[in-house]
């Protein structure tokens, strides 16, 4: 029983983690209607800029306000010079996809050679040893779930409260529309590519530090990952992504509790296409934030 | 606008011809032929297994200038080039296929890690292409296939070696309370069965048998549930997720190791820096124990390997980083036996030389030991017949292309090198494999 506490405890750490990177990419989806395959790149780009930086031995938390600096410009960058000129020219759906798949696979074997194709660690970020109730967790890990509570919390305040938010949710509704009545869709947009990319670069970095240790090839895991969650909740919805990855975090650590471990992705994933089966369009579709009227 | 003219085409036609001719090389008949020779590095270069390619391409960069600054083959140059496998057998068909279609001039192939050398080495060996891997799997130890080789012994003998280190390795008492923590891929469980026979035969428990998926984000709640079973110490191959794994067992464990035992794989540069990073120096070097082959790195052939290993680095920057890594050595072995046996049998017909590369590793009664390919063609020319000593020491082929030799317990020293610890008795090494088999 007592695994299985442990377990509820560590799938908190994992759920915060992925909350991050799947409600940044949903978002992004939600409001600019592209699959960004290159999300995990930029994670991992996000997640060696701390890296470096806490290496010349700054904090990692500075180092994590940086990756998340680095996120948002990149993603914005990403947009300006790569995916917008391709949307301009009446590129596909799918044809965006390929792009922004091409994009990943340039910015990993660019980084390569830069990096370096083996692990590395970050310095100093385990904490004290805090035990309750069963629950074993670190107090970075412990920051780290505040931090994705207090990002969520953010979130939510900006998409409901504020007039960027507002707007943000239009756009996402209906462009043309929001575009005549006079929201200004196009700065919007590169709002939503700085926000999603700072909530990318941010989650790069905590997946990092929760790993322990990292390598260039774990950037397409943090995308399939944070991809599941999405989908699993609805594709578009910050909500669902939420929820989505609530599921997948804790089921992957209590099914590694209750079976075998080299499994534990296998049960995450086969309830996410469980539920595909069952309600194709996700938990929360049509009832996020960012869904269609109607 | 210009009209197409059929002269064009003939003399485009006629032109890739003539590239053909000259970039291509026969590979039957007689003579050493001309242009560039190329040794293909087939392994995982990305992928959980990334840090194996380098390892090998490595080997490869150190060998080339050796042949090269001493008249090539015949005057030809090697070059190296890598295949990246990604570490899994659907990839590493394609990757072999294309390695063999695009390139006719292939004197040798390396790498072949237990990843891909089931799916890859079959395709190899039709291609009539020698090859040198660097897999562990049983399923090699008595194969038909002519044109494998292998200069390491079987996993199982790797696992054999770090039982006897948690039973007979000096510094501490016998470890009685196994957990065996190993990566879900085939070469990393091919370890978990023999290890589980010899302890248990030899009177330990085994506490937990936890194969981990290598690569995942986390190994939080895996730590948890084999910290439960209270084992004394790690047996572990679990390449590239070492470090995560390591550093949570010694959170979750209030900042204290278990001891841990790593299978020869784990005296690696990237391994050592891996896990140096994750535990700190401190816990690295009090509780690691390694396995690994007997090497002395010294003499003649080790001193050239090791200056050409250093040279390399101008091509690959971690090139040096290898100069202690058992397969590198052995990978470099094989490419200047190969290279030697197309000198000796004057052929560039891999059909020719391939069994003159067995001929030249083990000698024969009266043959003149060489460590350097310089000096294995200055024997060859003066119609000795040699046997190669190479930099990762002496090979003995059986029949079914199986290089053996021992094991010795080792572990690092603070700047990474391999430090030996130990050396395993017959009597317990006897003891080990009756207890396994």
């Amino acid at each position: 029983m007592d695994l299985y506490v442990a377990a509820f405890g560590f799938g908190l750490v994992s759920m915060s983690v992925i909350a991050i990177a799947a409600v940044g990419f949903t978002m992004q989806f939600g409001i600019t209607n592209m699959i960004n395959l290159a999300y995990g790149e930029v994670m991992i780009s996000s997640a060696y800029v701390a890296y470096y930086l806490n290496k010349a031995g700054i904090s990692i938390w500075f180092g994590m306000v940086a990756g998340a600096l680095f996120g948002a410009v990149f993603s914005f960058l990403l947009n300006r010079i790569v995916y917008a000129p391709f949307l301009r020219r009446g590129t596909s759906h799918i044809g965006m996809v390929i792009v922004s798949l091409a994009v990943s696979l340039m910015i990993a074997n660019l980084l390569l050679p830069i990096v370096g194709y083996y692990s590395v660690s970050y310095q100093d970020t385990t904490g004290g040893l805090i035990r309750a109730g069963g629950i074993v967790l670190t107090t970075n890990q412990i920051a780290i779930i505040g931090v994705a509570v207090l990002l969520m919390l953010l979130i939510h305040g900006l998409l409901r409260y504020t007039r960027l938010g507002k707007a943000m949710r239009a756009t996402a509704a209906n462009p043309t529309l929001a575009r005549n009545c006079g929201i200004p869709t196009q700065r919007v947009v590169d709002a939503v590519w700085l926000i999603t990319g700072a909530l990318c670069g941010l989650a790069g970095v905590v997946a990092a530090m929760n790993s322990d240790s990292f390598a260039i090839a774990n950037g397409a895991g943090f995308l399939i990952t944070a991809l599941a969650a999405a989908v699993l909740g609805g594709a578009g919805q910050p909500y669902g992504a939420m929820i989505g990855a609530v599921i997948i975090g804790m089921v992957t650590e209590l099914s590694a509790a209750a079976w075998a471990p080299e499994y534990k992705e296998v049960v995450a994933f086969g309830i996410l296409v469980a539920v595909m089966v069952l309600r194709p369009q996700g938990l929360l579709a049509k009832r996020g934030a960012l869904a269609a009227a109607g | 606008m210009s009209r197409f003219q059929p002269s064009r085409l003939v003399s485009a036609v006629g032109a890739l011809f003539l590239v053909a001719a000259c970039g291509g090389t026969t590979t039957s008949g007689g003579g050493l032929g001309s242009g560039d020779l190329l040794v293909g590095v087939i392994a995982p270069f990305t992928g959980a297994d990334a840090g194996l390619g380098p390892a090998y391409y490595a080997a490869c960069l150190a060998a080339a200038p050796s042949i090269n600054s001493n008249g090539g083959v015949g005057g030809r140059q090697v070059k190296c080039q890598q295949f990246d496998t990604r570490g899994e057998p659907a990839d590493a068909v394609p990757a072999a296929n294309q390695m063999i279609a695009a390139n006719s001039n292939l004197m040798a192939v390396v790498g072949c890690t237990s990843d891909e050398a089931a799916t890859v080495a079959p395709i190899i060996d039709r291609a009539h292409i020698p090859m040198f891997c660097m897999t562990g799997q049983s399923e090699f130890n008595k194969t038909a296939l002519k044109y494998f080789h292998r200069l390491v012994p079987a996993d199982v003998y790797d696992a054999f070696a770090m039982v006897g280190s948690a039973l007979y390795g000096p510094g501490h008492s016998p470890y009685k309370n196994a957990a065996l923590v190993f990566g879900d891929d085939i070469g990393s469980q091919a370890f978990v069965d023999p290890a589980t026979k010899s302890f248990t035969g030899l009177g330990g428990k085994i506490a937990i048998n936890q194969p981990i998926k290598l690569g995942a984000s986390s190994y939080r709640t895996e730590v948890a549930a084999m910290l439960k079973t209270n084992p004394d110490v790690i047996l572990t191959e679990a390449l590239g997720s070492a470090g995560t794994y390591l550093k949570e067992v010694k959170t979750q464990n209030g900042g204290k190791m278990i001891p841990f035992i790593g299978s020869s794989a784990t005296i690696d540069p990237v391994w050592f820096q891996q896990v140096r990073d994750a535990i700190g120096i401190a816990d690295l070097l009090k509780y690691y124990a390694g396995v690994d082959l007997g090497y002395t790195f010294s003499g003649p052939a080790y001193a050239e390997f090791l200056t050409n290993l250093n040279a390399a680095a101008s091509t690959f920057a971690d090139a040096p980083k290898y100069k202690q890594r058992g397969s590198t050595l052995h990978l470099y072995d094989g490419i200047i036996m190969t290279a030697l046996a197309m000198v000796a049998t004057n052929s560039a017909d891999r059909t020719v030389y391939n069994p003159k590369i067995i001929e030249i590793a083990n000698g024969t009664s009266g043959t003149t030991v060489v460590n350097t390919y310089k000096d294995g063609v200055a024997a060859l020319k003066a119609g000795k017949s040699i046997r190669f000593v190479g930099a990762g020491g002496q090979n003995n082929f059986d029949q079914y292309n199986n290089s053996q030799s021992g094991y010795i317990l080792v572990g690092y020293d603070k700047d990474g090198n391999e430090v030996t610890a130990g050396q395993l008795t017959p009597d317990q090494t006897s003891k080990l494999i009756a207890a396994g088999r």
